[in-house]
């Protein structure tokens, strides 16, 4: 088992000093894999951040222009995709100051439509229902708790993300991070209530 | 029991990052003999597992724009470095050439001060005329053309 862990570390250490290297060179083609690799996790990730699919996808397309042109600042030393959410969400900052949202809360309240979202896989109807309506109550109370609550438990549960990790992508310290996640867990289950276990 | 052991407990259950042990070992033995913090637990994990179920995904047509959006822009940035690089190159030959040609042409000057008989601050300020002459050209070349006036349509500003 130990084995294992250290050939996986040793590993992620080879591919992240690798991408670093690729970055530097600005290299298209590892820009292309890193796009397809990442996809599914930076939108999600964007999308609880922002509430809104139009919004989400205008910085997911932004942010890989900026790992483009900063990516000789990653240095390969911690997991790519920690840098990766950082710079996403330094991005929605910024978006968020330039429409001068006082919070990312009020940046999910105010644009068009709520976020729409499309069920991946081969499921039978049964369970592609139970988990669309399951999906629907986890959307929904994850939408009504607060951002930076909906960001750490996202970051912890569905990127997987160790408590430093999350430090380091908010820039907040791992204290505030614990905070966050057992607060955000503790509002969201009285909502949550029923739940298919 | 401290009462302050049962929010331990669920601060452990809600970070779900135990480091030691002896903290994972205290843990189970809190779980197994309070029943509400071993309700808190399963309760988390039943969360977790309904969060995980969310299913998102970029679709292809976001991913090929973005490759495309990607690439584009690297060919941009490509371009400009080497345009820089070009640039550079061009101020460190005419650093050295102008480095060379100097003492050269300051020799030169002296010698036809002396030759024509002039006194030295007259070849002087000849030489420097020479030396600032083709700014100066340019400059006079690129007012008359307006070009530093001009935006990207070709426009000039105010017009």
């Amino acid at each position: 088992m130990n084995a294992t862990a250290c050939y996986f570390e040793n590993w992620m250490e080879h591919e992240n000093a690798e991408i670093a290297r690729g970055l530097r060179r600005r290299d298209p083609d590892l820009l292309d894999r890193l796009i397809e690799q990442y996809q599914h996790r930076l939108l999600r990730y964007l999308l609880y951040l922002t509430g809104r699919r139009e919004t989400a996808e205008d910085v997911f397309q932004e942010t890989w222009v900026r790992v483009l042109e900063r990516g000789a600042q990653y240095d390969g030393q911690h997991n790519f995709s920690t840098w990766l959410f950082a710079v996403a969400r330094n991005l929605v900052i910024d978006l968020a100051r330039r429409k001068k949202f006082a919070s990312l809360d009020s940046m999910a309240d105010d644009e068009g439509e709520p976020v729409q979202i499309a069920a991946t896989g081969q499921t039978s109807a049964f369970d592609l229902l139970a988990v669309q309506e399951d999906s629907e109550r986890v959307r929904n109370a994850l939408a009504h708790i607060p951002a930076e609550y909906r960001e750490a438990l996202v970051l912890r549960f569905h990127e997987e993300l160790s408590l430093e990790e999350i430090s380091s992508v908010t820039g907040a310290p791992l204290g505030t991070i614990k905070s966050r996640i057992y607060r955000g867990l503790n509002t969201l289950m009285p909502r949550l209530k029923g739940a298919r276990g | 029991m401290k009462p302050d052991a049962h929010e331990r407990a669920r601060q452990l259950v809600a970070w779900s990052d135990i480091a030691s042990q002896s903290e994972q070992l205290w843990l189970r033995t809190h779980l197994r003999d309070c029943e509400a913090c071993r309700e808190y637990a399963q309760r988390t994990e039943r969360l977790v597992q309904s969060l995980r179920t969310v299913p998102i995904a970029a679709n292809r047509a976001l991913v090929r724009a973005t490759q495309a959006r990607v690439r584009l822009r690297a060919e941009e940035l490509k371009r400009r470095r080497e345009r820089l690089w070009l640039v550079w190159m061009s101020c460190v030959l005419v650093g050295l050439t102008a480095a060379i040609t100097t003492p050269l042409l300051w020799s030169g000057f002296a010698w036809l001060g002396r030759w024509a008989g002039v006194s030295n601050p007259v070849w002087q300020f000849g030489f420097v005329m020479f030396w600032i002459a083709p700014t100066i050209a340019a400059s006079i070349l690129f007012l008359a053309h307006g070009t530093h006036l001009a935006d990207h349509n070709g426009r000039t500003q105010g017009s």
